[in-house]
């Protein structure tokens, strides 16, 4: 299976028979795409959870205060 | 049925269901990304016509293609918010729209890269597939820059299902301007058995798996950002609630 890799070295690999930038450009753009669109997400969810959970601890807080005072 | 449709509209309901799918979906996604960019980027033998920049289009083809879905999703997912009055249709529809100007730019960027080596040229006012892909992409931020306009006002969701119908003939456009109008472009390769021709299965088997792992992407991406939607217009909630204080 080894044997249908196009590249006989890395640096063959990385020059992509004279369209390295192209390809690679192409590869990273993708790479990018895909990051950007999946961890921004993921990140903004771990906002809005800290934000309600830190909502509801004081909305908790302000109960018990008010018990406390009666 | 009709317990079945205003159960899935349901965005408590779809969150739970979602939240059970994604893990065999990002698992699925994985798979075929890896397979895909493994075998497009090590073992896929140069075109005899573009070398090595064979292996942009296999990038470039999934991308495209799967950039076509958003408005006949957008154009589904307002019919049903106006009709059966569905949050659920419109959080969907409203976050379609800001990954589907990701994946119409990605196309048009990609495509230049390809065509800067193979074309001799970046762009060309004259070709209808770039410039109606263009048309794609700005309509698409047309819809974005409404909806953060209008709020999140009925108005809104007619407003943006007008301009999906609109982005759904433009979808057609797209797909046949290679065949109406022959500029620049090439057309499709016809899918060939035969491992000589241009389109044969080394290169439309990898094809084929990088457009199944686009679409995976595409749903895990679209889910996730749906869910932030829930979670945030849902925040009153009782559940909503729950879910917060027992992460």
């Amino acid at each position: 299976m080894l044997d249908a890799i196009q590249f006989s070295s890395f640096a063959e690999f990385i020059d992509m028979g004279g369209y390295g930038f192209n390809v690679w450009s192409v590869y990273a753009l993708f790479a990018v795409f895909i990051a950007i669109n999946l961890i921004m997400p993921l990140r903004k969810k771990e906002k809005i959870i800290r934000q309600l959970k830190r909502r509801a601890l004081i909305d908790a807080e302000i109960q018990n205060e008010d018990s406390t005072e009666q | 049925m009709w317990l079945w449709f205003s159960k899935l509209g349901s965005p408590k309901w779809f969150y739970e269901l979602s939240g059970r799918w994604l893990p065999w979906l990002i698992g699925a996604m994985v798979i075929f990304m890896t397979v895909g960019l493994v075998w497009g980027l090590l073992f896929l033998p140069p075109d005899y016509q573009q070398g090595f920049t064979s292996r942009i289009l296999i990038v470039h083809v999934a991308v495209a293609g799967t950039s076509l879905a958003f408005f006949p999703l957008m154009f589904v997912a307002g019919t049903i918010t106006l009709v059966w009055r569905m949050k659920l249709a419109d959080m969907v529809a409203k976050n379609a729209a800001i990954l589907g100007a990701w994946f119409s730019f990605v196309t048009l960027a990609t495509g230049s890269l390809w065509g800067s080596v193979m074309w001799g040229t970046w762009w060309e006012w004259t070709d209808s597939r770039l410039v109606s892909m263009l048309f794609q992409l700005f309509l698409l931020l047309g819809v974005i820059s409404l909806r953060s306009a209008l709020e999140d006002s009925e108005a809104a969701a007619k407003a943006c299902a007008l301009l999906s119908i609109v982005g759904c003939i433009n979808v057609v456009i797209i797909k046949y301007s290679v065949e109406w109008w022959n500029t620049l472009h090439q057309v499709s390769s016809p899918v060939s058995l035969d491992n000589d021709s241009p389109n044969g299965p080394e290169f439309w088997i990898a094809t084929l798996i990088m457009i199944i792992a686009v679409y995976l992407f595409l749903s895990v991406s679209l889910i996730l950002s749906t869910r932030n939607e829930i979670l945030e217009r849902e925040r009153r909630s009782q559940w909503v609630q729950d879910l917060a204080l027992k992460s």
